[in-house]
């Protein structure tokens, strides 16, 4: 009888898993191990490709294109330092200090996580490309240089890690700290003692991540590295698209696979070692006192200002300054037919990832497989996916469900996470008290459970639409040129020359920005239920929410 | 009357409960103390039926209900932390195990209210549960599991995160309720003053066996 109930729970699970299961057979692993193939075999089946003269080693043996792969890496490294030493003082700024408008400011931080890619890339140009706010008021200019990349993956990235420090000083219990202080420690000691260590494995994480992101990342690196400095994944695209070496192409898709695998695999060793966070008494948030802690607190805004909120700004003011006539353009048959795509695509992807994202997290509540499984569509980069797709269903890669489907994975792991840390920290008190006072299992679900997991739901919809909204790298490999969205249009006006589509690509960018806020909005403003204010803000940063696109 | 026979159940490999047998008679308190860890929780969560024991039964009234889910036992649980749901309003709460009853949302406002007003909480019923005091809140919690009218009453710690001055004062609030409403409760604590104050029996959880105190 015993076994009877658990095989029943089982199966539960299992039907609750089905779906999401499928889908990430069929549109993840599939094509991946059809990359792999490809890969191992080097056979191109481009119709009129030339033939392949490519083994799995030639990636380290072109000059070329090890350079590619060590800059991928470099740029990837170079920004995990940077980000790190700007990161955490800035954390401990905002996680110590009170001041006023510290709340807007930890909201603002999540802006980065829901602005697209390509937004980014463009905030970048507008301030320090050809034109650029900054480049031309200094009069230099970055093009060809490993700035703009740099940057653009600063404007991400820094905010991830500051979250991550701002969480994570927020669990350093001010009774060791004022323990290791009446035992003798500096406040400085006390920092490298006791709270260092407590914040390290987080912030090691976060960067993690922070590395992941930069070296799988697509958008930034394709508008942004130009010739020299664009990475693996920009090498795989024009392989694929421009030069038809299929052959070639999965062998370095194979290399990134292997090699993105590899720092996923540190992340989740790292994410396992973070032991689930006990009720702390946080440290007290002081006003600063004196002219340097004020000089800090200024320094550390404008920091952060300069490299998360400026380019965004920038994109604004030269949309603006574009005049009446590019916004005219906005009522063209082609602007109008894209805007149209993005939302039709994104609400049906949001639809479809939604669905997948709660099962996922209701099947994953008792198999640690399963909830690793989510974070799948998190470690392939999307170009990887697209590719894989590719070259796995040939004759569908024009068919709008591959693509829809496509998107709904790559968007719904923001769901089903927001709902699986939400499940976690559900107390179970709750839901026995409910079916003590004669509540069934479903009724528990549907009364209590679900009531409950709203502001977590939401929030994974917010990203997962946000996601959608800016998806560019599977909407560039799958789609037909009648299908393109805001983003593809985006890019396809960056390809052009002169002023006047760069000046369009401005304003389509804030229209996309202006999307992709509101959908944001939307789910996720407000939320005004008490109780999630009162709980701690662990759970509530979106680990693996950035996805270059 | 409430029946535990043969009661054995593990956590991991350690034996945690061995053969436990206890009754408890309607209208009776018997509180069951113990070490933290020891147990205790986990026997009322049997009791309960949110957990299976490893053998033995449970009976209620000379039925054996030992695979009966706990929404169909009809016993009250209250918790430590009170356990409310913190979505819904003080009323709500008190209303929830009478809409599982399927009566009318309105009717059932309408008796929770009643309640609210014996436990002098009806000022309170369009708040959210957070903004009540300790006491208020587990007040709330009895009121509503005596609302549901329970075939018994299980109460894990009740009075553990009250401060003492009220902890007292409750404590005989609580034991006329219980008293007047005339069902067999089991009071699980580790404060024996607690238990001497409320309980007519009390038995001890040591090593997983049940030792009589008085």
């Amino acid at each position: 009888m015993f076994f009877l109930r658990n095989w029943g729970r089982l199966q539960s699970s299992l039907w609750l898993g089905l779906l999401p299961a499928a889908a990430l057979l069929l549109l993840l692993i599939a094509p991946l191990a059809r990359l792999t193939l490809t890969g191992f075999t080097g056979e191109a089946s481009w119709p009129g490709a030339a033939p392949s003269t490519w083994s799995l080693w030639t990636p380290w043996q072109d000059d070329y294109l090890r350079w590619r792969v060590l800059w991928s890496l470099a740029q990837a490294g170079i920004t995990c330092v940077l980000a790190f030493v700007l990161g955490l003082p800035l954390a401990w700024v905002l996680a110590r200090f009170e001041f006023a408008g510290r709340t807007l400011v930890l909201r603002l931080l999540m802006l980065p996580f829901v602005v697209p890619t390509l937004v980014a890339a463009l905030g970048v140009l507008a301030l320090w490309g050809p034109r650029g706010l900054l480049s031309g008021w200094l009069g230099v200019n970055l093009q060809d240089t490993p700035w703009l990349l740099l940057y653009g993956n600063l404007f991400f990235n820094l905010c991830l890690v500051v979250r991550a420090g701002v969480d994570a000083l927020g669990q350093v219990n001010a009774r060791q700290v004022a323990a290791a202080r009446s035992l003798g420690a500096t406040p400085w000691r006390a920092f490298w003692r006791i709270e260092w260590p407590a914040i390290a494995p987080w912030l090691m994480s976060s960067l993690c991540l922070v590395f992941l992101y930069c070296f799988a990342g697509f958008g930034l690196a394709l508008v942004l590295g130009g010739q020299r400095f664009a990475t693996v994944e920009v090498e795989i695209y024009t392989l694929v698209a421009h030069e038809l070496q299929l052959g070639q192409a999965s062998v370095l898709a194979l290399w990134m696979l292997g090699l993105t695998g590899s720092v996923a695999l540190l992340y989740a060793l790292l994410e396992k070692r973070l032991a689930a966070p006990n009720r702390v008494q946080p440290l007290a948030r002081r006003r600063p006192q004196g002219v340097a802690q004020w000089l800090a607190l200024t320094a550390a805004l404008a920091v952060l200002f300069a490299i998360c909120a400026l380019p965004i700004l920038a994109i604004v003011w030269r949309a603006l300054d574009a005049g009446w006539k590019v916004w005219g353009t906005l009522l063209d048959a082609e602007v109008t037919a894209a805007l149209w795509n993005t939302l039709r695509f994104s609400t049906m992807a949001l639809a479809l990832a939604t669905l997948l994202g709660v099962q996922h997290a209701l099947a994953a509540q008792r198999s640690v497989a399963w909830r690793t499984a989510a974070f799948l569509p998190f470690v392939v980069s999307p170009v990887t996916v697209a590719f894989g797709l590719l070259l796995l269903y040939p004759s569908w890669t024009a068919s709008l469900p591959l693509l829809l489907a496509a998107y709904a994975v790559l968007a719904y792991p923001f769901v089903a996470k927001s709902m699986a840390a939400g499940l976690d920290s559900l107390p179970q008190h709750l839901l026995q008290a409910a079916r003590t006072l004669g509540a069934s299992p479903q009724r528990t679900f549907w009364r209590v459970t679900l009531p409950l997991l709203r502001p977590a739901l939401r929030r994974g919809m917010a990203f997962a639409a946000a996601t959608a909204l800016g998806e560019f790298a599977v909407t560039l490999f799958l789609s037909r040129p009648e299908w393109a969205t805001l983003t593809t249009l985006i890019y396809r006006r960056l390809g052009h020359p002169g002023a006047a589509s760069l000046d369009q690509a401005f304003v389509l960018a804030s229209v996309l920005m202006l999307l992709a806020l509101l959908a944001f909005l939307l789910i996720e403003w407000p939320v005004s239920e008490g109780y999630e204010r009162r709980r701690p803000a662990i759970g509530a940063l979106p680990v693996g929410a950035l996805h270059h696109a | 009357m409430l029946e535990l026979r043969h009661i054995s159940q593990n956590y991991g490999d350690r034996a945690l409960l061995q053969d436990i047998n206890l009754s408890v008679a309607a209208g009776e308190i018997v509180a069951l103390l113990g070490p933290s860890g020891s147990g205790k929780s986990t026997l009322l969560a049997i009791v309960a039926g949110l957990q299976q024991p490893l053998s033995g039964n449970v009976w209620f009234d000379g039925q054996e209900i030992t695979r009966l889910p706990p929404e169909q036992r009809r016993f009250a649980l209250m918790f430590q932390d009170f356990a409310l749901f913190p979505h819904l309003t003080v009323l709500d709460n008190v209303a929830f195990g009478l809409i599982e009853q399927r009566l009318d949302k309105s009717q059932a406002r309408a008796k929770a209210l009643d309640m609210l007003a014996l436990f002098g909480l009806v000022d309170h019923a369009r708040h959210k549960v957070w903004h009540l005091s300790g006491g208020e809140q587990q007040r709330v919690a009895l009121a509503r599991a005596l609302i549901t009218q329970p075939r018994a009453l299980l109460l894990d710690e009740p009075f553990s995160a009250l401060d003492a001055d009220l902890r007292a004062s409750l404590r005989d609030e609580f034991k006329t309720c219980i008293q007047a409403a005339g069902m067999p409760t089991l009071l699980v604590t580790h404060d024996e003053q607690e238990a001497r104050a409320m309980a007519a029996r009390a038995v001890r959880l040591v090593d997983g066996r049940l030792e009589a105190l008085w």
